[in-house]
C-alpha cells in the first residue's frame, strides 16, 4: 500500500518536473530569440567577415583565409593605435581607481564628518549620469586652447596655457580625465558599499591591540576591499576598451592620430572605409582583448571563493 | 593629543570638500554656460552675474535639435525596451533559478558569455539585419537592439536575485496544483520588485544615454533623439558654447530629476548589480 503511493508519488513529481522544464523552455524563448537575432547572428557574421575582404556594400566578397588577421600590424598606424588604446584603458582606470577609493575612504559612513556624507555621495556620482556624448562635447569645450576653462585658469594662476587638444602625450590624458570623470562616481558607489561590508569588529580589536590607524588600512581594509577592487578594476579596463564616442568627441582622434582608439577605427573601417573584413578582424581582436580579461577576472574571483568561502 | 586630532580632521574635512569643488567644477561651468551668451561665457567662464543672465539660448536650442519630437522618442526607446528587458529576463531568470535542468544551466553560463561582447564590433552586421528585417530607422529596430544587449546582464540579476530566495516559496503552490506560469506570475512576480529596480536603474541610464544606436540606426531629421541630437551645436569650426551647453542641461534634466527623485535606489542599484556583475 505504502509502496503504491511512493510510486504514484514518484510518477506525479517526474511529470510534474516535465511539465515544469516545458514551461521553462517556454519562458527561455523570448530573451533567447532576441539576442540570438541582434547577437548572436551578428557575432557570427562579424567572424565570418573577418575572413573575407567584404567592403559592406556589394553583394560578392572573397574569402581570403588568415590575411585581414596576418596583415594587421601593415594597417597604417596600427602599433600606435594599439599603444594609444592600451594608455587609454590602463590610464583611464589607475586615475578612476586612486581617486575613488580615496573619496570612498573619507565619504565612509564611519568617518564621522562635518560634511553631509549622502549628500556628498550623491555629489561624487553625478557626472555618472551623463551620456558620453555630452561629455565628450563638454570637455572638449573645456580643453579649447583660447576660449576653454581650463586655460582660463591657468593664465589667471599666472601659469601659461597648455594645447590640451593638439600636442602629442597631453591630448591622451586630456582624453583619460574625462573619462575618468564619468566612471569615478560608479567606484565610489561600489567602493562605499564594499567598506560597508567590513565588520566593524575587526577595526575595534585592531585598535586595543594597538594597531595605528595606517596599519589598520594596510592589514584590514585592503584585503578586506579586494574583490570591491577587482570589481571595479576590471569593469573600468572593459569600459575603456569599449570606449567610443567619449574620446572620439573631445579629441577626434587627433593630434595626427596618436589618440585614435582601436573602437574609432573599427567604426572607420566598417562605416568610412570601406573596408569591413579589416575591420572585422579589428573587432574580434578587440573581442579578444575583452574576454582575456574578463577570464582574468572570473579566475581571480572563482580563487577567492575557494579561500574565504 | 586630541586638539592635533580635530586639528587633522578638519584638514580631511577640508580637501574632501575642494575634491568635491574640482569634480564638480565641469558640472557648474556649463549649468551657468547655458544662462549666458557666447561671450561672457569665454569672458568670465565661473561667474554668472545679473547683467549677464539670459534665457535667449533655449527656445533657439530647443526648436534647432527639435528637442521635443527628440525627449519623446528618447523616452519611449527607453521605456519600452525596459519593458521587454524585465519581462523576458525576469522569464528566463525564474526558469535558470528555479527550475532543475543542466540545459537551463547551460543558458546561463550561454548569457553570462554575452555579457562580455562589445557592441561596436557588431554594429556593421546589426545595421545589415535591421535593413533585412524592415527595422531600420524604425524606433522599433532600436528598441529591439537595445533589448537584446541588455538582456544578458538583465538575465544575470534577475536570476542572481531568485537563486537567494527560499526554497520552499513554491512548493506549496506546485502541490495544490498551480501552473509554473502561475508560480512566476502569482508567487515570484510581485516579489521582485527590489532586482527590477536595479535592472532598470542600470539598463535604463545606458539607454537614455545611447549615441552610437541611435546615431548609426536611425536618421537625425526623421527620428531624432537627444544625444543625437545635442552634436548639432558642435561645428567643426565655431562651436556656439551658450548654444552647446544649454543643450547639455536640456538633454540631461530629466535623468537627473529622475536621480533626485531615486537616489537610494540608484544608489543601491549601483552597489548591488556591481557585486553581482
Amino acid at each position: 500500500m505504502s509502496q503504491t503511493t511512493s510510486v504514484q508519488q514518484k510518477r506525479k513529481r517526474t511529470s510534474l518536473e516535465r511539465d515544469q522544464f516545458r514551461s521553462g523552455l517556454v519562458f527561455l524563448l523570448p530573451s533567447l530569440i532576441l539576442c540570438a537575432v541582434f547577437m548572436l547572428v551578428p557575432l557570427i557574421e562579424v567572424i565570418r567577415y573577418s575572413f573575407t575582404d567584404w567592403d559592406g556594400l556589394s553583394p560578392d566578397y572573397n574569402f581570403v583565409g588568415l590575411y585581414n588577421y596576418l596583415h594587421l600590424h601593415q594597417i597604417e598606424g596600427f602599433g600606435e593605435m594599439m599603444v594609444a588604446t592600451i594608455t587609454f584603458a590602463i590610464g583611464t582606470t589607475l586615475l578612476t581607481i586612486v581617486i575613488a577609493f580615496v573619496t570612498a575612504l573619507a565619504l565612509d559612513k564611519k568617518e564621522k564628518g562635518r560634511l553631509p556624507r549622502g549628500l556628498m555621495r550623491s555629489l561624487w556620482f553625478f557626472p555618472a549620469l551623463l551620456s558620453g556624448s555630452v561629455v565628450g562635447i563638454l570637455w572638449r569645450v573645456m580643453y579649447n586652447y583660447n576660449n576653454g576653462v581650463i586655460n582660463k585658469i591657468l593664465t589667471g594662476a599666472g601659469l601659461s596655457p597648455v594645447n590640451w587638444l593638439e600636442t602629442r602625450g597631453v591630448t591622451n590624458i586630456a582624453i583619460i580625465v574625462g573619462a575618468a570623470w564619468v566612471q569615478i562616481g560608479f567606484c565610489v558607489v561600489v567602493f562605499l558599499a564594499g567598506l560597508q561590508s567590513i565588520p566593524q569588529d575587526l577595526y575595534e580589536a585592531a585598535a586595543i591591540d594597538g594597531a595605528t590607524p595606517r596599519q589598520q588600512l594596510k592589514n584590514i581594509t585592503f584585503p578586506m576591499m579586494a574583490s570591491s577592487i577587482t570589481i571595479n578594476v576590471i569593469t573600468t579596463t572593459i569600459a575603456g576598451f569599449k570606449a567610443y564616442e567619449l574620446p572620439y568627441l573631445i579629441s577626434n582622434g587627433l593630434p595626427g592620430k596618436s589618440t585614435l582608439l582601436l573602437t574609432q577605427r573599427i567604426f572607420f573601417f566598417g562605416f568610412t572605409a570601406n573596408d569591413y573584413g579589416r575591420g572585422s578582424a579589428l573587432s574580434v581582436l578587440l573581442l579578444v582583448i575583452i574576454a582575456l580579461i574578463s577570464l582574468v577576472q572570473l579566475v581571480y574571483l572563482r580563487r577567492r571563493e575557494d579561500i574565504y568561502g | 593629543m586630541k586638539q592635533r586630532n580635530t586639528a587633522k580632521k578638519v584638514l580631511s574635512e577640508l580637501i574632501l570638500a575642494v575634491c568635491t569643488v574640482v569634480m564638480l567644477l565641469p558640472i557648474y561651468y556649463f549649468v551657468i554656460g547655458a544662462f549666458k551668451k557666447r561671450t561672457d561665457i569665454i569672458k568670465y567662464p565661473l561667474v554668472l552675474a545679473k547683467e549677464m543672465f539670459t534665457l535667449e539660448n533655449f527656445p533657439y536650442v530647443i526648436k534647432k535639435m527639435n528637442y521635443w519630437k527628440a525627449l519623446g522618442n528618447t523616452v519611449f526607446i527607453t521605456l519600452v525596451s525596459l519593458l521587454i528587458v524585465v519581462i523576458c529576463a525576469s522569464l528566463a531568470g525564474f526558469a535558470i533559478a528555479r527550475i532543475r535542468s543542466r540545459l537551463f544551466t547551460g543558458y546561463y553560463g550561454l548569457m553570462v558569455t554575452l555579457m562580455v561582447i562589445p557592441f561596436i564590433g557588431c554594429l556593421l552586421p546589426l545595421a545589415v539585419q535591421s535593413t533585412r528585417l524592415g527595422t531600420y530607422n524604425t524606433l522599433w529596430g532600436c528598441i529591439l537592439i537595445q533589448a537584446a544587449w541588455n538582456m544578458p546582464f538583465a538575465v544575470f540579476l534577475f536570476t542572481g536575485f531568485m537563486r537567494d530566495l527560499p526554497k520552499e516559496l513554491e512548493e506549496a503552490a506546485y502541490i495544490d496544483g498551480c501552473s509554473t506560469f502561475g508560480v512566476y506570475s502569482r508567487i515570484f512576480l510581485p516579489l521582485l520588485a527590489p532586482v527590477t529596480a536595479t535592472c532598470c536603474i542600470r539598463c535604463g541610464v545606458g539607454i537614455w544615454n545611447d549615441y552610437l544606436v541611435s546615431r548609426t540606426l536611425l536618421n537625425e531629421n526623421k527620428n531624432p533623439t537627444l544625444m543625437v541630437g545635442i552634436q548639432g551645436f558642435f561645428g567643426a569650426r565655431a562651436t556656439e558654447f551658450g548654444y552647446a551647453f544649454c543643450g547639455i542641461v536640456l538633454v540631461s534634466i530629466p535623468m537627473v530629476i529622475l536621480f533626485l527623485c531615486l537616489q537610494k535606489y540608484f544608489i543601491k542599484g549601483i552597489a548591488a548589480g556591481a557585486v553581482k556583475g
